[in-house]
């Protein structure tokens, strides 16, 4: 039985408090819980299989003491949060752990995690780096081997109108978290940057169904809210690395700025394009997952097999997603954040810059390391960024 | 034996100096032709591209490599500042920052090469390779190289090859056929771009020299189990790059190796060691090596650490691909063998079964990457994290930890970087070096104990 009692953003906020809760509860019921790292893990599996899909998260509140062992300091923060909560049996509720090739650093990650932690199941999906013909074939014989890895752990074979339920289910979310984001449209938005950043949190611990429940209680709460942001000088995008603690995005938003779009991996990135419902359900997901999501993981060549490279027409093609944003939901500057030690955002840096002046934006350049003492030396840059647009 | 050689602590091999000075020779020669306005390509030390492109009459340059040499003669700085002037990030690999410094630089000069390159600098290239192998930065350095140069490029896949998942029916053999549809797309692609048509017969040749100069390398090395250790890791690092980089001169550069092999073989028969004092420490090296500051091994081996193996650089192991005609699927074959075949051909049947099973289960750090410490029979492992590349550095840890927990083998941290020579402190890592002595001969001890030979 479900202990739940809140409802809207004030059960998200008590989902937050306490992630693992409903998962462990579900599991005393009988389900099984995934957790999966980042967002190239193919969810759509996992409801297939009626698991829960659970994406696993660092906590930038708790200090690394265990993980220093096996990942130096000079690797992602985010990954070394996480491996220290696994070995301190945070994650030992998890039945399963599925991992992906999203980055380097996360690919010797899920090496570590396996040895280390030792969750029953566990499956790394590798992922290609282009999106030549051959990857996307190549992509889907791993969603295959993956399919079939999960199916024969958990002894359930899934039919194609099983795969396709799920993806219907997961579009269903792709579009409410869309509806949401509509909300952020109005000045002042109906909804802040870091109260979204814990709706995405939220329904990332739950399975679909009630993800998209919860979705749609939010939607209507805060479309009628009367104690929603208030207008500011500045509406924000925040591009880059992942973000999955509020305080980043609180602290922005504590300045004359309200945060009305992001490009994260907890925030829109998952969300802004459907999954195809082909024939063969594991295409329309080989392609969604390789060549609709836009992050810096995967080379998105301007024109493949060009004989000379246009400089802004490889930006036009790569971030013009970008301009769509800033275009539909009035943004008047950027912040690119990323982890230190993100090599991945990291050579995006530049290239996104130029684009977004070509677009009369201007944008600031901030990077962390995962916990909240960083932001302190951010507050001035953010302040003096925010002087400077306004 | 004159007084000068008595005196060094490692005891060099005389047919490495011949290698060393052709692939010199090799250098100057491309340098020549670069000169002389050939075209060259940038690719990146990845084993597919460089067959294509010379088959096509494109020289390899090796941005990477590069960097090494900027780094070593000091002309990295200006390099660096300019890239994190251009707003790149400090942290990004060392290679990549001096690269994008040097290139943005070359743009300002119109393309000419800046003044003060080392070894007369590496010209503007017609096309940028970049590859999917290794590391992130491999294929977004060069993209993020559109800034400043209107070149094409072209991302070479690579698909993951470790792990339970490349065991599953079919893994390995789907990412065979998709690197050799990757690469026929390559050759396509350069076809186009330059006009001229892919010579198949020249790359065959080239797949096939390359195979043979490697088998005798790959031999050396095997001999290298010895004891005590006839060739210290000093002698590896200056002889991988012919088998490394693509030579003019392969057959050449085999007889070279078939003279180390003889020498090598000598050494073995007559106990002779790689250090001139008593071999008290096996090690093995785990990393890219501080290539400025190499001399610091000479210490360590005046204190008898003899390098006996390293972890990176190794050509792959030679393989039958008799009945193979195809070129493409040749060089796939042999490079990409994947973790099940390595397995098989590396224990007994029963022990390559139960590895499997294991691993399918619950993915260890298989036997088989821990294999040499057995053996080698390894006293200490040497790390070298690395501030810039952090694909060297992510599973350095665990390669220890796991060193430690299955053969009780010890291993000493001494951090670096391939870019910023500061980062590498001799003084103190000879200090903790002297100090983890101790730590080894305490884990000799406990070997003894769990009844390890060694
Ligand atoms: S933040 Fe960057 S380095 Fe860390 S897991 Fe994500 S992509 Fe990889
Ligand atoms: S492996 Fe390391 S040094 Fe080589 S290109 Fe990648 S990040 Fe740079």
């Amino acid at each position: 039985m479900e202990t739940q009692t809140t409802q809207g953003l004030a059960r998200v906020k008590e989902i937050c408090q306490d992630r693992p809760r409903r998962a462990m509860e579900l599991r005393d019921q009988g389900k099984k819980v995934m957790g999966y790292l980042c967002i190239y893990p193919v969810v759509e599996i996992m409801t297939a299989l009626d698991l829960v899909p659970y994406r696993i998260f660092g906590d930038m509140r708790e200090t690394v003491t265990k993980a220093d062992k096996y990942l130096p300091s000079v690797v992602c923060p985010f990954l070394r949060s996480l491996l220290d909560l696994g070995l301190k049996g945070k994650y030992d509720f998890l039945d399963g752990v599925t991992f992906a090739h999203t980055c380097d650093v996360g690919a010797q990650f899920a090496g570590n995690w396996k040895i280390n932690i030792r969750t029953p199941f566990s499956h790394f999906v590798d992922i290609p780096h282009t999106t030549h013909e051959g990857a996307r074939d190549y992509h889907k014989g791993l969603l295959m081997d993956y399919k079939k890895a999960m199916e024969s752990y958990f002894g359930i074979t899934i039919s194609s109108e099983r795969l396709k339920k799920a993806i219907e289910m997961h579009n269903q979310q792709r579009s409410l978290v869309r509806d949401l984001y509509d909300l952020k449209k109005p000045d002042p938005p109906l909804i802040s940057g870091a109260e979204t950043l814990q709706v995405l949190v939220a329904i990332m611990s739950l399975p679909v169904e009630e993800g998209n429940t919860l979705l749609m209680a939010v939607i209507e709460e805060v479309k009628d809210r009367k104690d929603g942001p208030v207008k500011k000088s500045s509406r924000l995008l925040v591009w880059g690395s992942i973000i999955d603690d509020p305080a980043l995005l609180e602290m922005i938003e504590s300045f004359d700025a309200n945060v009305v779009m992001d490009d994260t991996c907890v925030g829109s990135r998952a969300f802004f394009t459907d999954v195809a419902l082909t024939e063969d359900p594991l295409d329309g997901l080989a392609d969604h997952y390789l060549v609709d999501i836009k992050c810096p993981r995967t080379y998105q060549e301007s024109a493949h097999g060009e004989m000379k490279i246009d400089y802004m027409a490889d930006l036009r093609n790569r971030f013009d997603y970008l301009g769509d944003y800033v275009r539909d939901y009035k943004v008047d500057g950027v912040i690119l954040q990323a982890l230190r030690y993100c090599d991945a955002h990291g050579y995006e840096v530049p290239g996104i810059k130029d684009y977004l002046e070509s677009l009369g934006l201007q944008s600031i350049y901030i990077e962390h390391n995962y916990t909240e003492a960083a932001f302190g030396p951010l507050r001035t840059r953010v302040q003096g960024f925010l002087e400077i647009i306004d | 034996m004159s007084t000068e050689e008595k005196k060094r602590s490692i005891n060099r091999l005389k047919s490495m100096y011949p290698l060393r000075a052709l692939m010199d020779k090799n250098y100057k020669a491309a340098q020549d032709a670069k000169k002389e306005g050939k075209p060259v390509a940038w690719c990146m030390q990845e084993s597919y591209a460089s067959p294509f492109l010379n088959a096509i009459d494109l020289d390899s340059v090796y941005p990477e490599n590069y960097g090494t040499l900027c780094a070593a003669t000091g002309a990295a700085t200006p390099f660096l500042e300019r890239s994190e002037a251009e707003g790149f990030p400090s942290h990004l690999c060392g290679y990549a920052q001096n690269c994008l410094g040097y290139t943005a630089q070359m743009a300002d000069l119109d393309w000419e090469i800046p003044p003060g390159s080392p070894q007369g600098g590496i010209p503007k290239p017609v096309i940028l390779v970049g590859s999917g192998m290794g590391c992130d930065a491999r294929f977004k350095w060069f993209q993020a190289l559109g800034r400043y140069m209107d070149v094409p490029l072209w991302v070479i896949e690579f698909p993951t090859a470790f792990g339970k998942e490349n065991l599953m029916e079919g893994a390995h053999e789907r990412s065979i056929q998709f690197l050799i549809k990757e690469l026929k797309g390559f050759a396509a692609f350069l076809e186009k771009l330059t006009g001229r048509k892919m010579d198949w017969a020249k790359l065959r040749e080239d797949v096939d020299n390359t195979m043979s100069m490697d088998a005798v390398w790959w031999e050396i090395n095997e001999l290298r189990v010895a004891r005590p250790g006839p060739m210290h890791s000093r002698d590896f690092w200056s002889s991988m790059s012919a088998s490394l980089f693509r030579t003019t001169d392969p057959e050449g550069v085999t007889e070279l190796y078939r003279s180390m092999l003889e020498e090598v073989k000598h050494r073995v028969k007559n106990k002779i060691s790689a250090i001139n004092v008593e071999e008290k420490y096996r090690m093995t090296f785990i990393g890219l090596p501080p290539w400025h500051a190499l001399k610091f091994f000479d210490q360590l081996a005046e204190r008898g650490w003899n390098f006996v193996t390293e972890w990176a650089y190794h050509p792959p192991r030679p393989i039958d691909l008799t009945g193979i005609e195809d070129p493409v699927e040749r060089l796939v074959r042999y490079r990409h063998q994947g973790t099940g075949h390595l397995i098989d051909v590396s224990f007994s049947p029963e022990e390559a079964a139960k590895i499997k099973k294991e691993m399918g289960q619950q993915d260890s750090m298989s036997q088989l990457v821990l294999k040499p410490i057995l053996d080698f029979k390894i006293d200490g492992g040497f790390l070298h994290p690395l501030l810039t590349c952090r694909t060297a550095t992510a599973s350095l840890n665990l390669l220890g930890e796991s060193m430690i927990k299955k053969f009780h083998v010890p291993f000493i941290s001494i951090e670096g970087d391939i870019v910023d020579t500061r980062l590498f402190d001799p003084v103190d890592a000879l200090r903790k070096a002297e100090a983890f002595e101790e730590t080894m001969d305490h884990y000799k001890e406990i070997r003894k104990e769990a009844g390890l030979e060694w």
